[in-house]
């Protein structure tokens, strides 16, 4: 189950999964913009010391490839591969970050997200979108950083001045002291397909050269320049790769440039979905030295449990440490000499693993729990609360006596009768429901036995609801017991309640209920279906065979629902079946 | 074979007690440092504890439960690694720190034995006969760990002369320093048998916090399924 992280979140990633290798994806997108995602490993000062490990398109993996560049897969713009056990002691820090190519801001971009996965599964997701945001040209997303343990920390911090801005926070001088170095940008279509960079006119070097500002660099030498480049900025070679951003230049870069396909083929799908390789290079990806292994191509298993190496051990706790925090204690017995003994607290305080900040005394350790203030109508104050504020709106609400929890302020309970004729169709039809009308002033809290709760706005259309599963309602609405008609139901037909008007219905489901959009084919158990949009239409669908249906004991799935209506009708089935 | 369960080791301990997930709490068990559960809620233990049913100490504070059986409580001592849990309710570890709270019987899972506690009847209110109601008041600097039907929530009591009314029902705890007092919300047309189904809450008033579950469920699972 993934994890949702709101800004300034921080988790250990032992918390999370168990696993080591994982995969990180970020989605960022935005009309008309183009980004580059980036990821800086910085050492223990946060400071890019070592060049090699700034991942981003043109230098698409760290040198003992700890850290891999992806590329754009599984609805992610960008994807990391990321092996926490193998990065080299001196980076303590993962950056993660992405950075507007060519003009734009930061407020324009959709929502978007950076996730972590582990084994295949989901992990942890951080998600964003434009309104956070104002002139940025470039944003943080999220931190891996190492304190004891490797942690993941979202950011979400935007960088007014775009890139440059965020090389000078991590490494500063460099950009104004070597601003030429690598402006070996493809820009005349030299090669490498895979990795190019939108070939506008001032293709912004990802790097170095601040904005694309054509600071007179050294220009004396203009020497081997790799591709013909436009005059202020060749590339100093002979001048010693002092600390560029870039691959040093000389050496590397041309092995980068040229060979795409060391580049191209890395788009792994997490989790084995069968997209392939464009170029089925064998790629490098699991342990260099090693074969290659087919990663990618040969439904892979999932990043975070492939090592090809690992034969024995079951996976993921293949891993060559044991899982944390369980062999890290000594023995219960052993005497409590090496390491601290049970009790006493290790490390840095964490919370409950469920991520809350955990402050001391009552009031710290509830704090999590607290009411949400709104000022609005009907809030839904946790998955299984709801709070009405009877003086707003005026009217009163009827519930379902008993569904009360807990009440301020000065509020009335009464018996609320069906009337005459709504007993006589409630006992006859089973849609009865026993309410009870609250007035006056204050806010009531209402719940019934655990079951997740739904407020559901009715702005003048119309819902079934199955009358055991409305907790509370408007008094305004106006509902009714409708019958829908069909062979082979049990007592000849079914009934539900509709209810229309404008105001707020909780219907309450036992578990995570399922919201499916009415197509051409819908069906649903008519013991689970909750509530559907009135606007659709229900036909009763027998599917099972008499013959079987005739052995006693053998009830089947005897009557289903089959729903049809135009685009836009719903309806939500419960994983219950009363 | 455990890929998909690798996920669920329990973390490093960081504290007294900790959530291992939202249902079952972790206790750092440690000689000298003795723990209150209630009866029959440990789950599974690591290294080497000890639990005494009924401890004497405890029958002496508890002489005022109305349940003529004992106290459900037991005594853990040792050194390991504790989990509780209670049928799967929510569980909540809050860390004193010199605070007090008052638990409703049903809703206590552990606390620290050090701690300052005691039984308390809450004035005006005879509950359901057969359930008991007897509170539990604990304070000091130590570690509790509540029960709750669902996730509760949290509800200021405001502090004003206005009062905050709950089922008892659902009730889970609340400061010790709120005025507590029954309201029966009786009308005429309740005697003839058509009730709001609400027949009488608990009335808070005073600077504090009432705790409350999403369930008025408070069948006491530890007692009943023993």
């Amino acid at each position: 189950m993934a994890r949702e992280f709101q800004r300034g979140h921080k988790a250990r990633i032992s918390d999370l999964t168990a696993g080591t290798d994982l995969y990180v994806g970020v989605q960022i997108s935005g009309p008309g913009l183009t980004f580059d995602i980036s990821c800086f490993g910085l050492d223990a000062d946060e400071r890019l010391s070592d060049d090699r490990y700034f991942i981003f398109y043109n230098q698409p993996k760290s040198p003992e490839e700890s850290i891999q560049l992806l590329g754009a897969q599984a609805g992610d713009t960008e994807s990391f591969r990321v092996t926490l056990d193998r990065i080299p002691q001196q980076i303590r820090k993962l950056s993660f970050t992405a950075t507007l190519d060519g003009a734009g801001q930061m407020s324009q971009i959709g929502p978007g997200y950076i996730r972590i996965v582990a084994g295949g599964e989901e992990v942890a997701r951080y998600p964003f979108s434009g309104p956070e945001f104002s002139t940025e040209r470039a944003v943080m997303l999220g931190d891996f950083y190492f304190k004891d343990v490797w942690r993941f920390a979202a950011v979400g911090q935007g960088f007014d001045g775009g890139l440059d801005a965020l090389l000078r926070n991590f490494g500063g001088e460099v950009a104004e002291e070597e601003p030429a170095a690598p402006q070996q940008q493809p820009q005349a279509g030299a090669a490498a397909p895979g990795f190019a960079p939108p070939a506008q006119a001032t293709a912004p070097p990802a790097f170095g050269a601040p904005g694309g500002a054509p600071t007179p660099a050294p220009a004396a030498t203009p020497a081997p320049a790799p591709a013909p480049v436009p005059p202020p900025a060749p590339a100093p070679a002979p001048q010693p790769a002092a600390q560029g951003f870039a691959p040093p230049p000389g050496a590397t870069p041309p092995q980068v440039h040229t060979a795409p396909t060391i580049v191209a083929p890395l788009n792994t799908p997490p989790g084995g979905s069968p997209v392939l390789p464009p170029a089925p290079a064998p790629a490098p990806y699991g342990q260099p030295g090693h074969q290659p292994p087919p990663y990618g191509r040969t439904a892979p298993p999932p990043p975070g449990y492939a090592q090809p190496q690992a034969p024995a051990p079951p996976p993921g706790y293949g891993q060559p440490m044991p899982p944390p925090g369980y062999g890290h204690q000594p023995p219960p017995g052993q005497l409590p000499g090496q390491q601290a003994p049970y009790g006493a607290p290790q490390g840095a305080p964490q919370g409950a693993p469920h991520g809350a900040p955990q402050g001391p005394g009552v009031l710290g350790a509830l704090q999590q729990f607290k009411e949400t203030p709104t000022g609005q109508r009907w809030t839904q104050q946790n998955k299984k609360l709801v709070r009405v504020d009877l003086g707003i709106g005026g009217q009163p609400v009827l519930a379902r006596q008993g569904s009360m929890v807990l009440y301020q302020g000065k509020v009335d309970f009464s018996y609320k009768g069906a009337g005459f004729s709504g007993r006589i169709v409630g006992n006859a039809t089973g849609q009865e429901m026993q309410l009870m009308r609250c007035t006056g002033q204050g806010q009531v809290f209402f719940a019934e036995n655990s079951t997740m709760l739904h407020p559901i706005e009715l702005q003048g259309d119309a819902v079934c609801v199955s009358a055991e599963n409305v907790l509370a309602f408007d008094e305004g609405l106006q509902y009714e017991v409708r019958r829908i008609e069909g062979h082979g139901i049990p007592g000849g037909a079914l009934f539900t309640m509709q209810f229309q008007g404008t105001g707020t219905i909780v219907v309450k489901t036992h578990g995570i209920p399922v919201v499916l959009p009415v197509t051409p084919t819908t069906f649903a158990d008519c013991n689970a279906v909750v509530a559907w949009s009135a606007a659709s239409q229900v036909v009763v669908s027998s599917q099972v065979r008499m013959r079987r249906n005739s052995y006693p004991g053998d009830t089947g799935e005897s009557v289903n629902l089959q729903f049809r209506g135009a685009p836009g009708n719903f309806i939500v089935v419960q994983p219950y079946e009363i | 074979m455990n890929q998909p369960l690798a996920g669920y080791a329990p973390a490093p301990v960081a504290a007294r007690m900790e959530n291992h997930g939202n249902h079952m709490a972790k206790i750092a068990m440690q000689t000298g440092n003795d723990l209150l559960a209630r009866v029959g809620s440990m789950v599974a233990y690591e290294g080497f504890v000890q639990y005494e049913p009924n401890p004497p100490a405890v029958r002496q504070i508890a002489k005022d439960w109305l349940t003529g059986e004992g106290a459900p409580l037991m005594k853990c001592s040792g050194d390991g690694l504790l989990y509780l849990a209670d049928y799967g309710a929510n569980v909540v570890v809050i860390n004193l720190n010199g605070d007090g709270i008052s638990v409703n019987a049903t809703n206590l899972l552990a606390f620290d034995a050090h701690l300052t506690w005691g039984v308390e009847r809450v004035k005006g209110l005879a509950k359901f006969a057969g359930q008991g109601l007897w509170n539990t008041r604990i304070s000091g600097q130590g570690w509790v760990a509540l029960t709750s039907r669902g996730k509760p929530i949290v509800v200021d009591c405001g502090g004003g002369d206005d009062e905050t009314y709950v089922d008892p029902d659902a009730l889970v705890a609340w400061s010790p320093n709120l005025k507590v007092k029954g309201k029966r919300s009786f009308r005429a047309q309740s005697l003839i048998g058509r009730g709001s189904g609400e027949a009488y809450q608990m009335a808070f008033s005073g600077q504090g916090i009432v705790v409350v579950q999403p369930s008025e469920d408070s069948t006491d699972r530890l007692r009943v399924r023993g």
